[in-house]
Parts: C-alpha cells; sequence; structure tokens
C-alpha cells in the first residue's frame, strides 16, 4: 500500500523530489522504517522527531493554524464537533489536541444544549460529563491548560488534561462515548495501532471521528493547492515563526498521508462500521468517521 | 396495475426501509464541493470518488468488495439493527419527550448502547418518524394478511377499514403527532416522507382488491392520499371518545368520493349523449344542405 502511493507521488511530479529516496522500496514499510515527511526514517526515531517539531511550534501553533488555513480552522473543527454530536454525561477523548481547540467546542456543545430541554429530559441522569485531552507533548498541553484558564475554564472538572501517546491509551476498554483525533492522525507512527487502540477505549455505539488534511483530486484546484502548499506555506514558516524545516514537514507529511478511501479501509479494517468520510474544500480537509459496534 | 403477493410487497418494502436508515455498503461517501461559511455544505450519497488513480482505484474495487463483506460478517450485528433497536426503544419516550433527540438518547440507554449512535443518524428526529412509518406499514401489511373479512365488504368499506386501522397505529403518539408532521414537512425530509405515503397509499389500493379500472390509477391514490391526509389532520383536534369523529368523517369522505366519480361518470354519459344529439342534427343540417 505504501508502495502504491510511493509511485503515485513519483507519477504525479510533485513539486518537491524527496531528498534521500531510496529506489526500491522495503515491502513492507511499516515494519521497520517508516516516513518523516519525504524522508525515511527509523520507527523509534519519528515520535522524537515530531516531538521536536511540535515543541518549537507549540507557542505559535494557533498563530500559524490561522495564517496557514485563513481562518478555515475553526469552521473545520465546528463541523467536527457538530457531527460528532455532544450529550450531557458524554465521556469524550480528543486524542493530539493539545492546545483544546476541540475539547472546548465540545464543552460548549454541551453547556448550551443542556440550557434546553435535553437538559429536562435527561435531568434524571446523573451521569458526569468528562472530556479528556490527550497529547504526547507536554508543551502542547500547557498551551491548552492557559488557553482554558483564559476561556473562564479552568475550574471546570469536565476537563481533563492527560499525558500519553495516542498508540498505548492509558484508559480503560469502553470507557469512551466519543473518540476524535483532529489534525494528529498524521504525525503518528503506527495509523493501525492507534485505530485499535480508538477502537479499544470506545463504547458500543461509541464513535470514531478523524479530521485531517487530505488529498486534493480536483484538476486546477490541486495545481493551486500544490503550489500554495510547497511555496507559500514554508515561507510562511520562516516569517512568522522562525522555523522553515517544521513547515516544510508538515507539508510533506500531508501528502505522504493515505488518501481518503484509502484511510477509510483502513478504519474499516479497525473494526468499525458504517465507515464513511466527508471532503471539505474540495478535499484539502476530510472528516472520516466510524461507529463501534 | 399488476397485482403482486404480499410476501414480494413487504419484501420491497423491507429494502425501501433498509436503505434509508443506512446504506448496506459499509463504505459511503459524502462530498462537498466547496465549505460556504454562510450555508449548511450539502452532502451526496452514493456518488462515485472524484478523479481517483487509476491503479488505486482498481486495487479499491477488488480490495474493497472484500473488505465489506467480510467486515459485515465478522461483527455478527449490523449498524443497521442496532440503530433499529435503538429507534424501536426511542418510540416508548415520544408520548412524554415528543420526536427529539431526547427521545433517541434515552432510547440508546435503554438499548445498552452508547448514546453517541444518535450522532450518526443522518437527519436525527427525522430518522425516528420515519421508522416509525415504516413500522407502521409492515404491521398494516400484517393485518391485511391476517384479516379475512375484507372480501365480505364493499369497495368504500373495505378502504375505510383499512385506512382506519392505519390511523389507529397512531392514536397513541397523537399527542405529538403534529410535531412528527412538521418534521416531515421540513424540506430535507419531505422526499422521503412522501414517498413513504406513496408506498402506504398503494398498499391500501393493493389491499382493496379493486378490479374497476374505470378511473386512472394515480388519481385513486391521489384521492385516497389526500382522504387519507385530511383525516389525519381531522383526528389531531378530535377528542371523542376512540376517535369515533374521525372514522365518522373518514366515511363521509370516502362516500363523497365515490359520489363524486359517479357524478364524474353521469356527466361523461350526458356529454356524450349531448354530443352524438347535435352530431345528429349537424349531420341532418348538413345533408339537407348539400342536397340543394
Amino acid at each position: 500500500m505504501a508502495r502504491t502511493t510511493m509511485m503515485a507521488l513519483l507519477r504525479r511530479g510533485t513539486p518537491k523530489i524527496p531528498r534521500c529516496l531510496p529506489s526500491i522500496l522495503p515491502r513492507f514499510l511499516h515494519s521497520h522504517a517508516t516516513s518523516f515527511g519525504f524522508k525515511q526514517v527509523q520507527e523509534d526515531e519519528k515520535s522524537k522527531l515530531v516531538g521536536g517539531v511540535f515543541s518549537s511550534v507549540a507557542s505559535s501553533y494557533d498563530l500559524m493554524n490561522d495564517m496557514m488555513s485563513a481562518g478555515l480552522h475553526r469552521l473545520w473543527k465546528d463541523r467536527l464537533v457538530s457531527k460528532l454530536h455532544p450529550f450531557p454525561g458524554m465521556k469524550h477523548l480528543d486524542v493530539a489536541g493539545g492546545t483544546g481547540d476541540v475539547a472546548f467546542r465540545v464543552l460548549e456543545s454541551i453547556t448550551s444544549v443542556s440550557d434546553r430541554a435535553l437538559q429536562e429530559g435527561l435531568s434524571g441522569i446523573e451521569d458526569e460529563t468528562k472530556i479528556f485531552v490527550c497529547d504526547i507533548n507536554p508543551n502542547m498541553l500547557n498551551v491548552g491548560k492557559k488557553r482554558a484558564v483564559e476561556k473562564g475554564l479552568g475550574e471546570d472538572c469536565s476537563l481533563h488534561w492527560v499525558e500519553g501517546d495516542a498508540e498505548a491509551l492509558s484508559f480503560a476498554d469502553g470507557s469512551m462515548d466519543g473518540y476524535t483525533i483532529a489534525f494528529g492522525i498524521r504525525n503518528v507512527t503506527h495509523i493501525e495501532k492507534v485505530l485499535s487502540e480508538a477502537y479499544r477505549v470506545l463504547k458500543r455505539g461509541g464513535r470514531f471521528l478523524c479530521l485531517e488534511l487530505s488529498h486534493v483530486e480536483l484538476p486546477v484546484f490541486k495545481q493551486i493547492y500544490d503550489y500554495y502548499s510547497f511555496s507559500i506555506i514554508p515561507a510562511m514558516g520562516e516569517f512568522l515563526a522562525g522555523d522553515r524545516d517544521s513547515y516544510q514537514y508538515l507539508v510533506e507529511s500531508i501528502r505522504r498521508f493515505p488518501n481518503q478511501e484509502t484511510f477509510a479501509r483502513m478504519i474499516l479494517d479497525a473494526g468499525f462500521q458504517k465507515v464513511e468520510y466527508e471532503n471539505l474544500v474540495g478535499g484539502v480537509v476530510a472528516i472520516h468517521s466510524g461507529l463501534k459496534l | 396495475m399488476l397485482k403482486s403477493s404480499p410476501a414480494a410487497r413487504r419484501l420491497l418494502a423491507g429494502i425501501v426501509s433498509s436503505r434509508r436508515i443506512g446504506s448496506p455498503f459499509s463504505l459511503l461517501q459524502l462530498s462537498t464541493a466547496a465549505f460556504d461559511p454562510a450555508s449548511n455544505p450539502s452532502t451526496h450519497q452514493d456518488q462515485p470518488p472524484a478523479l481517483p488513480t487509476p491503479e488505486t482505484s482498481r486495487s479499491r474495487e477488488n480490495d474493497g468488495e472484500a473488505h465489506r463483506r467480510s467486515t459485515g460478517k465478522r461483527e455478527g450485528v449490523s449498524y443497521q439493527e442496532e440503530q433499529a433497536r435503538v429507534l424501536r426503544a426511542a418510540l416508548s419516550h415520544v408520548p412524554r419527550l415528543g420526536w427529539s433527540e431526547t427521545a433517541m438518547i434515552l432510547g440508546a440507554k435503554d438499548a445498552g448502547i452508547s448514546p453517541s449512535i444518535v450522532g450518526s443518524f443522518p437527519r436525527k428526529e427525522a430518522a425516528l418518524v420515519e421508522f416509525f412509518m415504516d413500522d407502521c406499514l409492515q404491521k398494516l401489511i400484517d393485518r391485511i394478511d391476517s384479516d379475512m373479512e375484507l372480501d365480505k365488504l364493499i369497495l368504500s368499506d373495505r378502504l375505510s377499514k383499512l385506512t382506519r386501522t392505519r390511523l389507529e397505529m397512531q392514536a397513541p403518539y397523537i399527542s405529538k403527532w403534529p410535531q412528527a408532521l412538521s418534521i416531515q414537512a421540513q424540506p430535507a425530509n419531505l422526499p422521503t416522507s412522501f414517498k413513504q405515503r406513496a408506498v402506504m397509499i398503494d398498499e391500501i389500493w393493493h389491499a382493496a382488491r379493486d378490479q374497476g379500472s374505470d378511473v386512472d390509477w394515480y388519481v385513486k391514490r391521489t384521492v385516497l392520499g389526500g382522504i387519507y391526509s385530511t383525516s389525519e389532520v381531522y383526528m389531531l383536534t378530535d377528542h371523542s371518545p376512540g376517535f369515533r369523529d374521525t372514522w365518522n368523517f373518514l366515511e363521509h369522505r370516502i362516500k363523497d368520493a365515490f359520489d363524486l366519480q359517479k357524478t364524474i361518470q353521469e356527466a361523461t354519459y350526458l356529454a356524450e349523449a349531448v354530443g352524438a344529439g347535435l352530431g345528429n342534427s349537424m349531420q341532418g343540417f348538413m345533408k339537407r344542405m348539400f342536397q340543394k
């Protein structure tokens, strides 16, 4: 599967030719080597390198998100949370959600909804809403905690900040109603492990939602998007955050990530049912969803 | 209109309802052309993927089918069944909470499933209403099959009895039925609700075993559909015991329709007779003209 993706990339003639590209790829790429952008690195190295990237971008993460997506990332996250359809008493896990964007939206959706008739109907139920934000990088979590305090949610006992690895979650089996991962699954070493962990922690009836930058296939828009990704974004990263390499990694990792159909099949393989995806902005971003039963 | 066996019709009704809740296939694509913040993004079902590369699409075709089939069987319980269970459990909460997401959440809790599943229904409350309509149709078909007395009645009585049977199924939810009607009337839900009603009216006409072919097939369905809808609305404000007034109303409307049909028939005959008479006198007149 990785081989075909690589071949497809070469055929498309991406503007930036990978720096070191072995001509003969190992058959099962994920066993010993993995991709870090367009570089091939050892598996144990990848998480260190990703850690390095996010430690350096943590402080300007939100600013760069706004600049790169022209503020659209807010709407994408709104759409993700509205698809999730949170309810009071929910146990939700947001993975790789360090700065808390999705978690805040989920919390706000629940507290606003409970002002309405929903509260009357569910008043007999004593379930407490709990939203867990899990991130492997403590710097991102600190930024998130600070933002929570700024928003006035610092004292809210529904939010829990947990440091952990998406491939080995510390939560019990079948303990979560919802699982979201927004712009995080691209950075993990083993996507299949993350998906099976997600399957493990979800309850029966729980939903998995993944918001991720994905592949654009529309003819003219694709060229514009490629130019924007490879020429403008690293330059922006250098200018605003003083870090060209991290943003070069970012755009390369988008191209290396499986496309919508392949990723949907991976979600199916992990055991989820009713796997669907929705393209936003012509495929720049895709929301995949699955149901555990 | 050819007569189909009850079993075949039930199968068709089953297929129609199962497609609605969710696609039989695990992989379903929704794609939006552009995300416009001002309006809701529209989602399209069952569209082919936009320009996949030839190699991936071919491999997808072969593997995808196998994957879809294998994961479906491995689980043993499909998501459509679970969704149906949740909706059925939710129906018991409807008289108190209305056709709302709250009822669905409580239904999910009753069924022992996480209420997150409510998020997976495409049009939340509409899914509950549509499930109820399908359920009523199933029950109606069962009642038709088990009822031996239908043949003894005349056509208008048969129609009246069947429509009454169907309307009685809504009686437990009558306090919240106006909400269900408003949900069905929403533009997004209108196509499905219209189709469900059309299938139901067709079912009633089939069961009535109408042998006459004097009036058009569409006219029959439209007229009965109109009678059904007006009786349904009448029932909303009927407080008589056992909805007695509604049944009277229904019988009168059916009788009116048959009377109207007789009137139209007689008018047609009259027009033919007048035409024939006029034609004769015209012929006589022309003959005399040309003879001269």
